[in-house]
């Protein structure tokens, strides 16, 4: 456990001393507020308003509210996944330089190593990403306020459990790579195709019933709409109360993939937790299965 | 002395390139044992196989009594390892450094401390603990790395090419600091370098080529066994000296003549009493050595 832990405390300090790594880190989800907030914001508005029954009178804070938690969902739910990539690139900078191999010539366990890399990852992405949730709900409060103590905890709970995810899922990606290119390349790939196939940049009931139903087999798809459930449960319950219609409210739920559907089922929040839950574990599992099975292999 | 390291038939090859070939060979426990060849030889394969960073294809690695393959977590808190180059973390103190590798042995908190003071003066680092690895000097740098692989009091130490680069009062500073360990705590020393001096101080000598072992023994051994001796003759001219029928090599005011072996030389001296008034007798050097034995010569890392 002792050597765990400073295994971990040796992962931090560089990633927090590596400051190309950690700024890199902390301006990803500044970068996509703003440029959700400056080029998305006015689409999804304008969308919106165009979707409204003629007639209905809606206070310009509540359409904000809407947007902005289309929005700080969206950025939380491209973020948690795409920190997690760039936190975890120690792991390939120790094999790029070698540093790995002063590792492992001592009796250290491969789970220990693997683990290791694992947790440390987890503090900096969630030292990250809990810092991007901040800002986004000063951004909230700042346009349209409608959540609740509990939407807070929840959208909490959400980014730990998307954090745990994106490290799980780089972990295993990254413990293919060995050489500073690939990690740019895949992190290339991750930040720009991560937010369209999880419905982050675009609600994937927008897509095609075979692409959706493809998607409804990725986990991160359900981490997007349990952000998107906690965001906006006040903006809808806000709704209700204008006298929009409970037909109208489902058909923008559905549209925006507040409500997510695998096949014909509508899925539970209670599902979504299980299947994030799952996904972390299974992720976890094959990673440190693939750190025993390499050094099997070295002996 | 018993064989703290026994290597015996290992092979390894990386894709159908042999890299060791049916090696065999052992080491003393305590002895200061040096490994040579030239780039591409084979040693670091053997290194790492030794540390448990590479399998081998088939051959057994005995080290202080257990096998390789059945015990390399207990083989591992024996070895202590310097390698080429420095594998520390850049970014982070002396003191965070040693810190995380000595946590890997299971030294923390106290212990470590301890260790820390005592490698710390042992080494002359104890101004430079506080200091970002990457900005201290190659020679700073190097008796870090010393500490580091001696955290946690390795019975034996591999050195891979240790002084390289290094300026000569680092270099003497850590072969006394290696030179006490082996007197007071019997450490064994598994070195390769491309410095024939620190090969010369060796108690046993393996030369490999090309994966293969092609010469072993003694320093002395190998210099009677594939080099001769030189006598350096002062005070002559060359016309004199070629009346001696030997191969000769004239150097600054001297003639420097090669002859088979110390009782050649002797013969030749009583022989020719008048010409041999100044002289001195010289056995050849590893160099010479390596030379015979490879063909080719070790300077640096590469080969002539």
């Amino acid at each position: 456990m002792k050597t765990l832990k400073a295994l971990i405390k040796r992962n931090t300090k560089l990633f927090f001393k590596d400051k190309g790594m950690f700024f890199t880190s902390l301006i990803t989800p500044v970068i996509l507020l703003v440029l959700y907030a400056t080029f998305l914001g006015n689409v999804y508005k304008q969308s919106f308003l165009s979707a409204l029954p003629q007639g209905l009178d809606m206070s310009e804070k509540l359409i904000n509210g809407y947007v902005g938690g289309q929005l700080i969902s969206s950025i939380l739910a491209v973020s948690c996944v795409t920190v997690a990539f760039c936190s975890n690139m120690l792991m390939v900078q120790d094999k790029a330089v070698g540093s790995i191999k002063d590792l492992t010539i001592s009796p250290v366990k491969p789970s220990h190593l693997a683990l290791s890399y694992y947790f440390s990852t987890l503090i900096s992405t969630l030292c990250v990403c809990l810092s991007a949730t901040g800002i986004c709900l000063i951004y909230i409060a700042r346009i349209g306020w409608y959540l609740s103590v509990g939407d807070i905890l929840l959208l909490l709970l959400d980014v730990f459990l998307l954090v745990l995810f994106g490290t799980a899922l780089s972990s295993i990606i990254n413990f293919f790579l060995s050489t500073q290119g690939q990690i740019s390349a895949v992190g290339t790939v991750i930040s720009s195709g991560y937010g369209f196939i999880s419905g982050a940049y675009m609600p994937i009931s927008q897509f095609s019933v075979g692409l959706q139903r493809v998607i409804s087999f990725l986990p991160g798809t359900y981490g997007t709409s349990l952000l998107k459930n906690h965001a906006m449960r006040g903006v809808f319950e806000e709704m209700e109360k204008t006298g929009l219609s409970t037909e109208v409210i489902e058909a923008i739920k559905n549209s925006i993939d507040y409500n997510l559907y695998f096949f014909e089922s509508r899925v539970k929040i209670s599902t979504m937790y299980i299947i994030l839950g799952l996904a972390i574990a299974v992720f976890i599992s094959i990673y440190i299965l693939l750190n025993c099975l390499k050094s099997k292999k070295q002996i | 002395m018993r064989d703290i390291i026994k290597i015996t038939d290992l092979n390894k090859s990386f894709d159908g390139v042999k890299a060791v070939q049916s090696l065999s060979f052992r080491v003393k426990e305590g002895e200061l044992f040096a490994f040579l060849g030239v780039n591409g030889a084979g040693k670091s394969t053997t290194i790492n196989i030794l540390c448990g960073q590479l399998s081998c294809d088939s051959g057994t690695v005995i080290i202080d009594g257990e096998n390789l393959q059945e015990s390399i977590s207990q083989i591992k808190t024996k070895l202590g390892v310097v390698f080429q180059s420095s594998l520390l973390d850049k970014a982070l103190t002396v003191k965070d450094n040693l810190e995380s590798r000595a946590a890997l042995y299971g030294i923390t908190g106290e212990s470590f401390k301890q260790r820390l003071s005592q490698l710390s003066k042992m080494l002359d680092f104890e101004d430079l603990l506080k200091r970002n690895v990457g900005k201290l000097s190659g020679g700073q740098r190097r008796r870090i790395d010393i500490a580091r692989a001696l955290i946690h009091n390795p019975k034996i130490l591999i050195l891979d090419e240790p002084t390289t680069g290094l300026d000569p009062q680092t270099r003497r500073l850590l072969w006394n600091v290696i030179s006490n360990l082996r007197k007071k705590e019997n450490m064994t020393v598994f070195l390769t370098t491309h410095y024939m001096e620190e090969a010369a101080d060796a108690d046993y000598v393996v030369i490999l080529d090309s994966g293969r072992l092609i010469a072993e023994g003694t320093p002395l051994q190998l210099k009677n066994t594939y080099t001769g001796d030189f006598i350096t003759l002062y005070g002559t001219d060359e016309a004199t000296v070629k009346t001696l029928g030997v191969p000769y090599e004239a150097i600054r005011e001297a003639y420097k003549l090669s002859v088979a072996d110390t009782s050649a030389a002797t013969e030749l001296i009583i022989k020719h009493p008048e010409i041999f008034r100044d002289y001195e007798i010289t056995k050849g050097k590893m160099d010479d050595v390596f030379l015979a034995v490879t063909g080719k010569k070790l300077t640096g890392g590469t080969e002539k």
